[in-house]
């Protein structure tokens, strides 16, 4: 096993000291911060106060104490032309016209000028509205109206829970598996690159006669998946961050629960697809002579992993139908389809266990397969090694 | 003779139709340069890699250091491939002190023997180059350190001289033979018969498979002595009957003759011609190379005239 971690420990450290790797682990955190930020300007009003008028011609506003906020204000005018004037003055964003028929209509107006008040800033308006107009009910009347209801969706076999204000809950799991598959992909991509590139460089042979196919090949297979789960570390901690300072701002964010059944799926799911991958790519890797070769050919093979990218719509819309459930209990689509369907709907635990067993047994046999083509084909200097001798080495 | 290092018996390997190697057989002992020769595509690749355990034989038997080539053993074996090549993007020190690690050496012994290596081969101030940007040779003589590095029991050299200046052939070569001197076992593939003549002991002659000579080279040598003549005079000597090849050497012509023909054949036959003037004929000590293409020639020849 020493020489096991030699090979991932050297592979490790190659990998994570190359420009690209750095750049690309970096380069997403700060897309996140940067969204974060504009984001967040723009909720806040880029950070400054405002001032939203009002012409109160129904008489609803008796206060304005219970939704008065440091950075939005409101400001009553006695009519129009005071309240347009103070618009083109500049002191007020917007102003908001309540006809006198308002509480039997619901109509209402808003005036602007150039830039519209932001949604979070007329929904504070709508709150302070809505605790005027209660302002006459008891306290417990009036919260309830001001707060409104708060709806939670319950799956019968109580698997799953949803708030009204939870659809974060339905994203989330969609980023994260986005996030685990693009990892494995990731991974298995350097694989192949270590794999071509050993053939490549005619190192292969030295490596034969140092240590075992499973000492170089698992150790070069640990060692870029501990690259990959390096670089989904640190973009994750990047989007617990962003999440954190954007959960000040968006109620939404704030509403997000650890999907801790996903988490457990994903780290049921992960090893074996990483291993179903990696066993691929080390086939092809075996098979070719060049690296750009490799991977002309591992960017059709991606393609069965990520077919459920081209169903989102249909994973949203109609997350139970048999096309679902079949790529579901498909070994490559199985863990990009979990994480998908998990926010949509509940995987019933029949189909969980189905595909998991499939995908294990299919991983094993990659890995199996891979290493008797990686035999074969590695020493095959300049020649690739076609489908009918892949399939001759497999099954002898 | 203490026990070989290394013995093959009755080695048999095909890939698909094509038999690489059909019948070959020799053992190598402690303390000796052993040559493997033979003719592009005889066999001898396939011969160094089955013995490796990179493949695997059709049939025969294969004993390294006793018995079984296990994980263990491979750490006893030091091998410069005939495809070589070294990890072109990675800096050289730290590739040496890698594949160093790998064949069980602690990193710290491995730096400090790296060190005596690269000062010894002069590539000391190159150590912190991409391995790209070093020469050809430079990069030969780094793999020859990978090889040697982790003080190997058995050496096994493919073509160790090729892209090597004069000067560090010399080098080289008295590199395999310190390593022979330290009782190490070194098996050396190569088609430079002057070097095999200098450095090996022992050769095992490869053609189409089989092991079609087998010895000491002095023996060898002693047992072709006949089957070349040096000729000098007059005239075309490039074309005599029974000669399998004829060459000039320092303006006398050296005739390797063919399977069965006499030394006392060829000068009838010069006799006969009126074309050319003997002034001196003399019986030859082959060399390794007359032997070599009496040989390959030869079995050619007798096959075409079975055929």
């Amino acid at each position: 096993m020493r020489k096991f971690w030699l090979v991932a420990g050297d592979e490790y450290r190659n990998m994570t000291r190359q420009r690209s790797f750095i750049w690309s682990t970096v380069g997403l955190p700060l897309l996140i911060a940067a969204i974060t930020v504009i984001g967040t300007l723009i909720a806040t009003g880029a950070g400054q106060a405002i001032t939203l008028g009002y012409v109160d011609q129904a008489g609803v506003i008796l206060t304005v104490a219970a939704t008065e906020e440091e950075d939005v204000r409101f400001r009553g005018f006695a009519d129009q032309a005071t309240a347009r004037a103070s618009l083109e003055a500049g002191e007020i964003q917007a102003y908001y016209v309540l006809p006198a028929d308002y509480r039997q209509t619901g109509q209402a107006q808003m005036v602007y000028d150039r830039n519209t008040p932001t949604e979070r800033n007329r929904q504070r308006f709508d709150a302070f509205l809505r605790t005027n107009l209660a302002a006459d009910q008891p306290p417990a009347v009036r919260d309830r109206i001001t707060d409104g209801v708060n709806l939670i969706l319950r799956s019968a076999d109580g698997r799953r829970e949803l708030t009204e204000d939870g659809w974060m809950n339905i994203v989330l799991p969609f980023i994260a598996g986005m996030f685990f598959t693009f990892a494995t992909m990731m991974a298995a991509g350097y694989l192949l690159q270590a794999v071509t590139t050993e053939k490549e460089n005619r190192t292969v042979e030295v490596m034969a006669t140092s240590l075992s196919p499973l000492d170089l090949v698992g150790g070069k297979a640990v060692g870029l998946m501990a690259v990959a789960l390096t670089q989904l570390l640190i973009w994750i901690a990047a989007l617990v961050v962003g999440l954190v300072i954007a959960a000040r701002f968006w109620p939404e964010v704030a509403a997000v629960r650890v999907p801790w059944g996903l988490l457990g799926v994903t780290a049921l799911y992960f090893l074996p697809t990483y291993a179903l991958v990696a066993g691929v790519m080390v086939a092809i890797g075996g098979m070719v002579t060049e690296t750009q070769q490799g991977q002309q050919i591992s960017g059709i093979a991606n393609l069965l992993f990520l077919v459920p990218l081209f169903l989102i719509p249909l994973i949203f819309s109609q997350p139970d139908s048999p096309l679902m459930v079949a790529l579901t209990i498909f070994p490559t689509t199985a863990f990009l389809m979990i994480v998908m369907r998990w926010g949509a709907t509940v995987v019933p635990v029949w189909q969980l266990a189905v595909s998991w067993v499939l995908l294990v047994a299919t991983a094993g046999l990659s890995v199996w397969a891979a290493a008797r083509i990686f035999r074969i084909g590695m020493l095959r200097y300049g020649q690739p090694l076609d489908l009918r001798a892949a399939w001759r080495a497999v099954t002898r | 003779m203490s026990e070989p290092t290394v013995s093959l018996t009755g080695l048999c390997k095909s890939f698909g139709p094509v038999k690489a190697v059909t019948d070959v057989s020799f053992e190598v002992y402690p303390a000796e340069i052993f040559g493997l020769l033979g003719p592009n595509g005889a066999g001898k690749t396939t011969t160094i890699r089955m013995m490796l355990d990179i493949y695997r034989p059709d049939r025969g038997q294969i004993a390294v250091f006793g018995g079984r080539l296990d994980e263990a053993k491979k750490d006893r074996i030091g091998y410069l491939p005939e495809e070589r090549g070294l990890y072109k993007d990675l800096k050289l020190e730290p590739t040496l002190v890698y594949l160093a690690t790998l064949k069980g050496l602690d990193e710290a012994t491995a730096r400090k023997r790296l060190t005596g290596w690269l000062q010894r081969l002069d590539l000391w101030d190159h150590r912190h180059k991409k391995i790209q940007d070093l020469s050809r040779g430079m990069q030969q003589k780094a793999q020859i350190i990978a090889t040697l590095i982790h003080e190997p029991d058995l050496i096994v050299v493919d073509e160790p001289f090729s892209g090597l200046d004069p000067v560090n052939t010399r080098l080289v070569m008295g590199i395999i033979e310190e390593q022979r001197q330290a009782g190490r076992t070194i098996i050396m593939s190569t088609h430079q018969m002057y070097q095999v003549e200098a450095l090996c002991n022992r050769i095992v002659l490869i053609n189409r498979g089989r092991s079609v000579l087998y010895g000491k080279v002095d023996e060898i040598k002693r047992n072709f002595a006949g089957n070349a003549v040096v000729v000098t005079g007059q005239g075309d000597f490039s074309q005599v009957a029974g000669a399998l090849e004829a060459r000039r050497e320092n303006g006398a012509w050296h005739l390797a003759l063919a399977p069965g023909v006499s030394s006392q054949d060829i000068f009838r036959a010069l006799a006969l011609r009126d074309d050319v003037k003997v002034e001196r004929f003399e019986i030859a000590e082959p060399s390794l190379d007359d032997i070599f293409v009496s040989v390959v020639q030869g079995a050619g020849a007798g096959e075409a005239g079975n055929a």
